[in-house]
């Protein structure tokens, strides 16, 4: 008789229900003894494996735990947290509201995060997808551009093997946004259109629902439109295919017949549009930007799996630099696509950083939250140690061991963060569409397992800090001398309690004087003077024809009904000065010109490139920029192209003494300057002030107009109807450019608002920390304020005696804060160019609101203790 | 049929032979049985699923028993029906018999 091999049963017997192992095993042993006698020995123990691994299932396997005792300790643990609830009613309701309010804020936070995360990363081929920027010299460091000459993509499908797909992607360079008048028979609707070269529909995931996508990009004449437009134009996606729509946009325009049609983007892309067309009819219509010169297209590509962006980056730049010498290497380089939502700013060619900073503040501002909320657990219950010792006795006698104690203790935690969570779910149900209208978002809290598993691991992980503490404190006790009434060393457990109660305190003290520093500087971006006016500006988009063709610019063609339009806008009532710019304004989208050369232009000021918007007459007087020497532009002169302007910060670039009437050699012509003006600050006050050259030309797509302070109601309804009559049909959209000054500081401002709220929560969590530290001290002291009173002590000393205790652990809390909190601001400071400065009102301003929320928070509780009556308290035993 | 007393048709194999072995009825017997009758293989994981849960619904009832050659000493685990586990089977035939009844008379003769 061959022994049965041992490790099966092993096995078995470690996984078996004790009950029914037994007989199990005898069963498996007399097959095994059949098998070795019918089939060998070889095969009855492959056959034992198979049956003690097919086995293992749910109704065989026994409970983890070794003793069979779990069950009944857990309910009793259980039972004794319910005890403890009701036996201490005060100290559970603060302790159940600072846990869910703390865990309300850090929910709502990573909500937050977790869509910032999502954004853009929706498409099948995320992780392979990268876009493409290159890197320009200015003086100020290498500019970065996202947009890239358009035969790059091609290039790249074509030559470099590691590409699958590579897309070029204009947007109809945001003019007049890139919406253009789309019509049929019955109705014209504003679209935002996009224009893309073949695989466009390959790179991105955007659902084609029906139609051919593939041949829409090929082939001029057909088009794809949106889901949302079908239904609007023609109601229902499989109706639109096939029709026919009329194209109106100033930079082309044609009928066009829809071959397919998709969803329409979700919000978390960064690409939205209605509309899309094949590239070329941005070739045809525009002789530059077939160029390897010229950036007009954002070039998108897909890797094939494995490849390193790494050591893919030079091969780009290497085929760039093949195609067109004038580039030195590495100018373009790729970063992921999802990536550019959250790390989006270009510092000196190199990405620095961007949302991501305030994804990562948010994050630590819910650790910090959480933590404040797990430290008052801690305080209380090891506060509340004095009451339990007897409990913690008793069962220590009767052989309870120290690791079932803490299990007691964590069980109760544990249940407490639970009961938290959940009423921190419900509650982040209520406040979800503020919280939404705060923070510009479509949140809703997903219900998926990853979720939930989620919600359960923040659970777990709040009791488990909670708890721990006290549940290795409380356990360490030694029966003997907390029987004999005893208190054990009450000095180290003080010193923990105080030491948490300074940390609570040092992080609100730091949330304070950072929302103060945060709001007043943007406070002061709001007022402050950028050397232009931007007051009573409005700016808006001329949605006709400004050119008679796209590139009209360098050809001097204007348009008549532009030059009638601008001439009777001037000539409205109300309107002060009125001005034109190529496209944007001076916030962003400034346009860029290098190759400037001049006399005695060294080799290294060769390739600066230079600030060059492009605008019309009055464009200095309706900005309000201060005019140092020379004229600005104007009709008596009859200026042109070759005419242009300078700001100090170009003149001293260039070097020159009196730059009037002196000549700067540029596109191929000389240019003469007319006048210099005053620097002032562009774009937001994240930017240097860079050198500028003013180009002129008669029109250009986006129209600035000064409004006299005080006629804006009057005037804005008098424009409306001037645009009604030239742009029949097209809405009136303007916007006011000290809004759009703001808007370039959205994401801060967002993110002051938000963490106000979320700083206020922590705030009060800690306060009720100390407010539960105060009740409790307050009573266990009775006793002793009984005695001081019936020996002569007034209510104000004993205020003084309670209150001072806990002042002192307030101040050291500022004592660590402050130079922490200093350090913090005016690191945060050192990104602007001009800013507040710190002075000690940003300090002291904190500290003292922080000591006076304490002094409230225990007043009330220090004076009810000192009210008390002596008599009442000492006849109690 | 009530509800509750619904059965499978492999519990009902499994409690039928355990019928079928009478006073031998446990693990290796019950699966042999099975293997025989059915002509299909039967693992032991499968059946003391079943078994368990046979015993757990009051189908069968289980008595430990003496133990035999080859088990290492480990007793056997002998089942038996219950009343009530009889009563669900002679439900199930009385279901299967009244379907049969109802069945046109020339269908089978298709079949065969």
């Amino acid at each position: 008789m061959t022994s049965p091999p041992k490790w099966p049963f092993r096995l078995l017997k470690f996984f078996c229900k004790r009950a029914y192992h037994l007989d199990i095993e005898g069963d498996l042993m007399e097959l095994y003894e059949r098998r070795v006698q019918r089939l060998g020995p070889k095969k009855a123990k492959q056959k034992l494996w198979k049956d003690v691994i097919f086995l293992f299932r749910p109704s065989m396997i026994r409970s983890i735990s070794p003793d069979l005792n779990t069950s009944p300790m857990l309910k009793h643990h259980l039972q004794m947290a319910f005890r403890h609830i009701s036996q201490d009613k005060t100290s559970f309701i603060i302790n159940l509201t600072g846990l869910s309010v703390g865990l309300t804020a850090v929910l709502l936070i990573l909500l937050w995060v977790q869509d910032e995360w999502q954004y853009d990363k929706f498409h099948a081929n995320d992780q392979q997808l990268y876009s493409t920027y290159q890197n320009y010299d200015r003086p100020s460091g290498a500019h970065t551009t996202e947009r890239t000459p358009t035969p790059l993509a091609q290039a790249m499908a074509e030559e470099l093997p590691e590409v699958e797909y590579a897309v070029a992607v204009n947007d109809l360079f945001q003019w007049r946004n890139g919406l253009g008048l789309l019509s049929n028979e019955d109705q014209a609707i504003e679209a935002k259109g996009l224009i893309a070269s073949e695989d466009f529909f390959k790179v991105f995931s955007f659902d084609v629902l029906t139609g051919n996508s593939e041949q829409t990009m090929k082939r001029k004449d057909l088009i794809a439109i949106s889901d949302q437009l079908a239904k609007k134009l023609f109601s229902s996606a499989d109706n639109a295919l096939g029709k026919s729509l009329e194209w109106d946009h100033s930079g082309f325009k044609g009928l066009f017949q829809i071959n397919a049609v998709f969803k329409l983007p979700p919000a978390n892309s960064s690409l939205q549009f209605d509309v899309v067309f094949s590239i070329d009819h941005l070739l045809d219509n525009d002789q530059w930007s077939g160029n390897w010169t010229n950036n007009y297209a954002r070039t998108y590509f897909v890797l094939t799996p494995g490849t390193a962006i790494e050591t893919f980056n030079p091969k780009i730049d290497q085929l760039l630099s093949n195609k067109e010498d004038k580039f030195r290497s590495s100018l373009v380089f790729a970063e992921p696509f999802s990536d550019q939502y959250l790390h989006g700013r270009f510092e000196d060619g190199k990405v620095a950083g961007g949302r991501i900073a305030y994804v990562r503040l948010f994050l630590l501002l819910a650790a910090m939250i959480l933590v404040i909320a797990c430290i008052n657990f801690m305080n209380l219950s090891t506060a509340k140690a004095s009451i339990k010792m007897k409990e913690i006795g008793v069962k220590k006698t009767l052989g309870a061991s120290r690791s079932s104690l803490a299990t007691q203790f964590l069980t109760e935690s544990i249940l407490l963060a639970f009961m938290g969570l959940t009423l921190a779910v419900q509650l982040s149900y209520l406040l979800l569409p503020f919280f939404n209208r705060l923070a510009d978002k479509d949140i809703s809290i997903p219900l998926n397992p990853a979720f939930i598993g989620g919600l359960v691991a923040i659970g777990i992980l709040t009791g488990f800090v909670a708890g721990s503490y006290p549940a290795l404190y409380l356990s360490g006790f030694r029966p003997i001398t907390i029987l004999r009434g005893k208190l054990p060393t009450l000095f180290g457990e003080l010193w923990v309690r105080k030491g948490l109660v300074v940390f609570q305190f040092s992080l609100s003290l730091l949330l304070i004087t950072a929302l103060l520093v945060v709001n007043d500087q943007i406070q002061f971006i709001k007022e402050k003077q950028l050397g232009y006016e931007r007051d009573n500006v409005i700016s808006f988009q001329f949605k006709g024809e400004v050119y008679d063709n796209w590139s009209g610019l360098r050809d001097g063609k204007s348009n008549e009904t532009f030059y009638r339009f601008m001439e009777e806008l001037r000539n409205t009532p109300g309107i002060q000065s009125a001005s034109t710019i190529s496209f944007g304004n001076l916030l962003d989208k400034i346009a860029g010109q290098s190759g400037v050369s001049w006399q005695g232009q060294t080799e290294e000021e060769k390739g600066v490139a230079f600030k060059s918007p492009v605008v019309g007459y009055d464009f200095i007087e309706t900005m309000g920029i201060q005019l140092k020497e020379g004229r600005t532009f104007s009709p008596e002169f009859k200026d042109h192209y070759h005419r242009i302007m300078l700001n100090e910060s170009a003149v001293e670039l260039i070097g020159l003494e009196n730059p009037v009437g002196k000549i700067l050699r540029m596109n191929g012509g000389d240019c003469e300057i007319i006048g210099v003006v005053e620097n002032f600050q562009h774009g937001s006050l994240y930017d240097m002030i860079e050198p500028f050259i003013f180009r002129f030309d008669i029109n250009g797509g986006n129209v600035l107009a000064k409004i006299q302070a005080g006629t804006l109601a009057e005037t804005l309804p008098r424009l409306e109807e001037l645009h009604q009559a030239f742009l029949p049909g097209r809405a009136f959209e303007y916007t006011f450019l000290d809004d759009d000054y703001l808007a370039l500081y959205k994401s801060e401002t967002q993110v002051a608002v938000l963490s106000k709220y979320f700083a206020a929560l922590a705030i009060i969590v800690s306060c009720l920390g100390l407010f539960g530290l105060t009740v409790f001290t307050a009573e266990r002291r009775r006793k002793e304020i009984s005695i001081r009173k019936v020996l002569g002590a007034s209510i104000y000393t004993i205020m003084h005696l309670l209150s001072f205790s806990f002042t002192k652990v307030v101040l050291a809390a500022v004592l660590i804060a402050t130079p922490l909190a200093y350090w913090v601001s005016s690191n945060w400071l050192k990104n602007f160019s001009e800013g507040i400065s710190l002075s000690p009102y940003y300090l002291l301003v904190p500290s003292l609101s922080v000591l006076l929320l304490s002094w409230l928070t225990i007043s009330y509780q220090t004076y009810r203790a000192a009210r008390v009556n002596p008599s009442h308290a000492l006849q109690e035993q | 049929m009530r509800k509750g007393s619904k059965i499978g048709e492999f519990e009902e194999i499994v409690i039928l032979t355990v019928g079928i072995l009478g006073d031998n009825a446990y693990g290796v017997t019950i699966k042999d049985e099975i293997e025989d009758r059915v002509q299909r293989e039967v693992s032991v994981g499968a059946l003391q699923t079943t078994l368990r849960r046979l015993e757990k619904k009051g189908f069968l009832s289980a008595k430990q028993g003496d133990t035999s050659a080859g088990r290492g000493g480990r007793p056997k685990l002998y089942f038996s029906i219950t009343p009530y586990g009889k009563k669900a089977i002679q439900e199930s035939r009385d279901v299967r018999n009244s379907l049969w009844d109802a069945l046109p008379p020339g269908l089978l003769n298709e079949i065969a």
